[in-house]
C-alpha cells in the first residue's frame, strides 16, 4: 500500500485543493492558505521520491528548504496583507486593484 | 501494520483537511482545517521515514504557520469582516459562482495534465519490500553542512530578510510616514 503511486496520488489531490482554494477563495488570507496547500504538496513529493527511487537523503534537504521558504513566504504575505488592511479596511481581493486603472 | 494504520489516518487527514479547506464557509475552520491537513502530512512524513522532515513539519507549520494566519484573521477583523467602509456587501471568506467555475475549469485542466505526467508511475505499481528505515538526522545534517552549505546560508539570509521585511511593511502608520 505504501508506494510511489499513493503518495504522488495524496500530493495530486493536495495541489488540487490548493489550486481551487487559490482560484476560488476572494479572500487575501484564504489565498495565501492554498499557497501553503500547493507547497506542502510539493515537498511531499520530494521527500516520496528520495525514499522510493533512490535512498539519496537530497530530496529530504529539498523539503527543508521548501519549508524555510514557505514559512518566510507567509510572514511577509501576512505583513502585506495587515499592511493592506490598515489602508483599505478590506482584504477582498477585488480592492486591491489600485495598478488596475 | 503499525505503520499500514499511520499511513491510512494520515492520508485521510491530509485529504479530508485539504477537502474541508475548500469547501468550509468559516476562514477560521477553513484555518483549523488546515492545521489538520498539516498534522497528516507530518504522519506521512514519518511513513516512510523521514523522522526530521516529520518534526520540522509539526514544529514550523503546526506551531508557527497556523499560529500567524489565525493572528492575521483577527486581526483583520475575523469572519465577520463582511462590509468594507464604503458600505459595499463583500463576503470575506468565499468567492461566487462565478469564481467557483473558474477553479472548477483550472482544477480540471491541470488534472489532466498532471495525470499525464504522473500516468506513468501509476501504471507501474511496484510492490517491493521496502528496506527498513534508518534515522536521517545524522545525515542530514552532515550533507546539509557540507555539500548544500551555501544554500544553507542563503536560506539564513531569507529568513534574516523575511522577519526584517515583515517588520518594516507592517509597522503602525504614523502621521511622518504615511
Amino acid at each position: 500500500m505504501i508506494n510511489l503511486g499513493t503518495y504522488l496520488g495524496i500530493s495530486f489531490a493536495l495541489f488540487i485543493c490548493g489550486i481551487l482554494v487559490m482560484v476560488a477563495r476572494k479572500n487575501i488570507i484564504a489565498i495565501l492558505l492554498g499557497i501553503e496547500l500547493i507547497l506542502n504538496a510539493s515537498a511531499l513529493n520530494f521527500a516520496a521520491y528520495t525514499k522510493f527511487s533512490n535512498n539519496n537523503i537530497d530530496g529530504h534537504i529539498m523539503s527543508l528548504f521548501i519549508i524555510v521558504t514557505a514559512a518566510a513566504e507567509a510572514a511577509v504575505g501576512l505583513g502585506i496583507v495587515i499592511r493592506f488592511f490598515q489602508l483599505r479596511e478590506s482584504i477582498h481581493i477585488d480592492d486591491a486593484a489600485s495598478l488596475q486603472n | 501494520m503499525f505503520t499500514n494504520t499511520l499511513f491510512l489516518l494520515s492520508a485521510a487527514l491530509t485529504i479530508g483537511g485539504a477537502f474541508a479547506v475548500v469547501y468550509s464557509e468559516n476562514l477560521m475552520h477553513a484555518c483549523i482545517f488546515l492545521l489538520a491537513s498539516f498534522f497528516g502530512v507530518a504522519g506521512l512524513y514519518a511513513c516512510i521515514g523521514a523522522d526530521f522532515l516529520a518534526a520540522t513539519q509539526l514544529v514550523v507549520y503546526a506551531g508557527g504557520v497556523v499560529i500567524l494566519m489565525l493572528f492575521a484573521i483577527m486581526l483583520t477583523g475575523g469572519t465577520a469582516n463582511n462590509f468594507n467602509r464604503f458600505g459595499l456587501e463583500k463576503i470575506a471568506a468565499m468567492g461566487n459562482k462565478k469564481t467557483y467555475f473558474m477553479a472548477g475549469i483550472t482544477a480540471v485542466v491541470s488534472s489532466l495534465v498532471l495525470l499525464k505526467i504522473i500516468a506513468n508511475v501509476l501504471r507501474n505499481q511496484s510492490s517491493a519490500a521496502l528496506e527498513a528505515n534508518l534515522p536521517t538526522v545524522e545525515r542530514i545534517g552532515t550533507v546539509l553542512a557540507t555539500d548544500h552549505i551555501l544554500a544553507f546560508e542563503i536560506s539564513s539570509v531569507l529568513l534574516l530578510g523575511a522577519l526584517i521585511g515583515a517588520a518594516v511593511i507592517s509597522r503602525p502608520r504614523t502621521e511622518k510616514n504615511d
